[in-house]
């Protein structure tokens, strides 16, 4: 093994669980998340000379969110059929849908816990940061980056998918302490 | 979340904010009960998903499909790399031909072309090219497999023939794929192994009645051929002699195997 591979394998791969979970936060299916992973995994390879930075994780999940992207606008060439998060946003209530539609958040499919589906009910947009934050525990400046966005955005999309989350959360919770006799 | 401080005291939550901002909000959380139950609703909704979310891992499955990509990867990367001073020398006598000695290097290319006739056998040129093209370019694999029992069949749907293929991964020489290459106007079977850092192309095809040498050595790689049923079989890599002959060895044995 070369030197340049042992060091990818050295700094980048403790980074692949990371990479992985956050792939089944975005994808569509267990199966598109396996696939972002390994495109990602080598598009990292590829570009791993050109790393300056010391936040890897950062930038290994900055890619796996663009082979999400990029998968994402192929699948929508090729199907030509609106997205079923694009009706979430008609209802501004509907920040969350109470019964997920299983094909839209991978992870829901097989989550056994309340709080997992829920945040796969979340947008898109709000998953992600609330998913970076809380789950792999990053902070603003790293999730700006990863996202592509300024962080007052970030900061903003976190307290209302935070909002989002502990609501329906309750609601849940509630709704099941009614249905036991 | 009215108040105008809510994003500060999220901030304040994630640990973003600085000592002097923190004090202030710690401040401000005393008088403002609304930034109070936001406080707390943080804390629990943590304390929740901490407790609640599954710590994914990545499947052991998933995990060696990557490496594997990885290794295709780094082995192309490492024969590119290997491959370009081997172009680099081609513009070299091509420019030589427009210059004052173009001539005497044409007469000279010529007389080489006339004297060694059995170097400039076309299906050479094609071998070399097709195995330098799989280097420089993403056409290494077609199918990508270390089990021959998936590249095998392949063959029989892509290409006219039917070649021996194994992995000798115990001997060194690891099956990683097959590919499809055009040579004599045939579908030929190229079987790919690395070894080391080497890629090993193993092309076959119909054999046809002209005889081949057994080796030579163009532009620094090494072609050896056989033949073996009716198939005539090459095997090009920028390994040793002694490295290319291993595997040859191997293919021939089990060859020999397979007709008894």
């Amino acid at each position: 093994m070369d030197d340049r591979r042992r060091r990818f394998e050295a700094q980048v791969l403790p980074h692949l669980d990371a990479a992985y979970r956050f792939a089944r936060w975005l994808a569509r299916s267990p199966d598109d998340a396996d696939d972002i992973v390994q495109e990602a995994i080598l598009r990292a390879f590829r570009g791993f000379d050109a790393l300056r930075t010391s936040e890897v994780k950062a930038w290994l999940l900055t890619i796996v969110r663009n082979c999400h992207s990029t998968a994402l606008k192929q699948q929508q060439r090729r199907a030509q059929v609106p997205l079923p998060e694009e009706h979430d946003t008609q209802d501004g209530h509907a920040l969350i849908s109470t019964t997920p539609d299983p094909e839209t958040a991978s992870i829901r499919r097989d989550a056994e816990h309340t709080l997992a589906r829920l945040i796969g009910g979340l947008p898109d947009d709000y998953r992600e940061v609330l998913v970076l934050r809380e789950i792999e525990d990053m902070r603003y400046r790293e999730i700006a980056e990863v996202t592509n966005l300024p962080i007052g955005t970030v900061m903003s999309r976190l307290a209302r998918a935070r909002s989002a989350l502990k609501e329906h959360w309750v609601l849940q919770a509630s709704g099941e302490s009614h249905a036991v006799p | 979340m009215l108040c105008p401080d809510s994003l500060r005291v999220q901030a304040y939550f994630d640990g973003e904010a600085d000592a002097i901002t923190a004090a202030d909000i710690e401040r401000h959380l005393e008088h403002c009960d609304e930034c109070r139950t936001l406080h707390r609703s943080l804390e629990q909704l943590r304390t929740a998903l901490r407790r609640d979310l599954p710590h994914t891992q990545i499947p052991a499955a998933l995990r060696a499909r990557v490496m594997r990509s990885l290794d295709v990867e780094s082995l192309l990367g490492t024969a590119q790399h290997r491959a370009r001073p081997t172009w680099r020398t081609r513009p070299f006598w091509m420019g030589a031909t427009s210059g004052g000695l173009g001539m005497a290097a044409v007469a000279a290319t010529l007389a080489f072309l006339v004297l060694s006739p059995r170097l400039t056998t076309p299906v050479v040129d094609e071998l070399l090219n097709a195995h330098v093209n799989s280097l420089l370019s993403t056409h290494l694999i077609d199918v990508v497999s270390t089990d021959q029992h998936t590249v095998k069949p392949w063959f029989a749907g892509h290409t006219d023939v039917s070649p021996l293929v194994a992995d000798f991964e115990p001997q060194g020489y690891r099956l990683v794929g097959g590919r499809v290459d055009y040579l004599e106007h045939q579908r030929a079977a190229v079987v790919v192994y690395r070894h080391g850092a080497h890629v090993v192309n193993v092309f076959s095809w119909a054999a046809t009645r002209r005889s081949l040498p057994a080796r030579l050595t163009r532009n620094g790689y090494h072609l050896a051929f056989w033949k073996a049923d009716d198939l005539q079989y090459c095997a090009v890599s920028d390994a040793g002699w002694e490295e290319l002959f291993g595997l040859v060895q191997l293919l021939q044995d089990l060859g020999g195997r397979a007709a008894r």
